[in-house]
């Protein structure tokens, strides 16, 4: 009997192609609000609360995810309270990049000349008001750039999932299975690639776009 | 009226402000100057209350600033700041500059916020650059920018810090022919400056400060012309 690459491969790695997207935005969205919440956290003055969260990020960004998958998941059994491989992953992953982000974040947030905050409490801002109009908008624009970063990295990251047995399988797994069938490790390799290059491209493609909407008029003249 | 009591203030171990006694009246415009680091800036920033202090008091129309007691958001709405650095925000247009303070502070609308932006930045002449962002303005610009956005708040008091210090020397005239108009309405300024003519011809009273005390005040035309100290002398004879 031949093995060969059928119409349902193309469809099984489609769909595996999906769930990357879907685990990317998800565990993206996830990650970020936390990363954002922490790294605004770190930059508080409370010694206490900056040592703790620097600390948990020191610890998220040494260990390697594979790891951290494997840990996450095994502790939730062991601790009478197992998860679906999806809900364990997603969590794991969203934890993962919160630590990224929150470096991200911070260095947006210290980014900003510290004469817009002076300016924005002088006209008698409040220290939010100051945070949400003037910090945020100037400080995360410079960070953006840094941030898709992360976020490419996180749709390759999620790969890893396949330790935990995810099935439906995501696009390297799937990938995998077919090779295991058909023997032709370079071709789906090419393809699986070619997949995550779209997905990674159409990112790319919409952040530039949004990025160049304000880069040119707003940058700080120096 | 502004009445500053006994203020001292320290950056670590370093005492900065070593006991200042100053009155301002409404209507009157004081400009600070001394060498740098004689705690000219610290006390404008400690009167409105974006630096605290270690001692004596700071009274603006009765509130005592430092009081635990005091709203200082709402405080800093009488006492217009500026600042040496550029500090327009550079996401916003400048009429969104103009506006931002009035729309989330005073709570005004959007449309009402953005008429009160466009009438205080054709006070300053920039009439013409409501649209733009800081980065299409040059240096003079910004800094009327800055001065417009302080305008809006309707402050009773103006404070000035170097507002002209890092603007190349072409565009210095711009920025102090808008503050002799401010004068000339009334308002009420605390400069701190290095431009002695205009200081001489726009102030009522000059103050020296020399290593974080007032050494000497006077009437403007008289300490500038005649110091009677001679610190005050020699610091004139270096910058004039």
């Amino acid at each position: 009997m031949i093995y060969t690459f059928t119409a349902n491969d193309l469809w099984f790695m489609a769909r595996g192609a999906g769930i990357t997207f879907v685990l990317t935005l998800v565990a993206g969205a996830l990650g970020s609000v936390m990363g954002f919440l922490i790294g605004w956290a770190r930059t508080s003055r409370n010694p206490l609360l900056r040592g703790l969260l620097g600390a948990y990020v020191d610890i998220i960004r040494s260990i390697p995810l594979i790891i951290q998958f494997v840990l996450f998941n095994s502790f939730m059994a062991i601790a009478g309270n197992p998860l679906d491989p999806f809900t364990s992953g997603i969590i794991t992953l969203s934890v993962y990049i919160s630590g990224y982000v929150s470096e991200v974040v911070k260095a947006g947030i210290e980014s900003v000349p510290a004469v817009m905050s002076k300016a924005a409490r002088g006209l008698g801002m409040t220290y939010a008001q100051d945070f949400s109009n003037v910090v945020v908008p100037i400080g995360m624009r410079t960070v953006f750039p840094a941030w898709v970063g992360l976020m490419l990295g996180l749709m390759k990251d999620t790969s890893l999932i396949a330790v935990l047995g995810a099935t439906p399988p995501e696009l390297l797994r799937a990938s995998q299975i077919i090779i295991n069938r058909i023997q032709e490790p370079l071709l789906i390799l090419l393809g699986a690639g070619a997949f995550y290059f779209v997905m990674c491209y159409v990112i790319t493609l919409f952040a530039g776009r949004y990025e160049k909407s304000w880069r040119q008029k707003h940058e700080v003249a120096r | 009226m502004i009445e500053i009591d006994n203020v001292h203030k320290s950056f670590g171990a370093l005492e900065v402000l070593k006991g200042i006694d100053l009155v301002v009246d409404k209507g009157e415009v004081v400009c600070l100057i001394g060498a740098s680091g004689s705690g000219k800036s610290t006390l404008l920033l400690c009167i409105n209350a974006l630096e605290p202090i270690a001692r004596g008091r700071i009274v603006v129309d009765g509130i005592d600033v430092h009081s635990k007691q005091t709203n200082q958001d709402k405080l800093r709405r009488k006492l217009g700041i500026v600042f040496q650095q550029f500090n327009a925000f550079p996401h916003l247009t400048a009429r969104q500059n103009v506006a931002l303070a009035p729309r989330k502070v005073l709570k005004m609308p959007p449309k009402e916020a953005g008429l009160l932006a466009e009438q205080h930045l054709e006070k300053v002449g920039l009439g013409d650059k409501i649209e733009c962002y800081p980065a299409q303005l040059s240096g003079g610009q910004q800094q009327r920018l800055a001065i417009a956005r302080a305008l809006a708040m309707s402050p009773d008091y103006l404070l000035l810090d170097e507002v002209t210090s890092a603007l190349d020397p072409e565009l210095v005239g711009e920025v102090l022919d808008t503050l002799r108009m401010l004068a000339k309405d009334g308002m009420t300024m605390i400069a701190v400056t290095h431009e002695m003519p205009f200081a001489r011809e726009v102030a009522d009273r000059v103050a020296f400060f020399h290593q974080g005390v007032i050494h000497e005040v006077g009437a403007a035309g008289a300490l500038i012309d005649h110091p009677k100290e001679a610190r005050t002398r020699e610091f004139l004879g270096k910058i004039l």
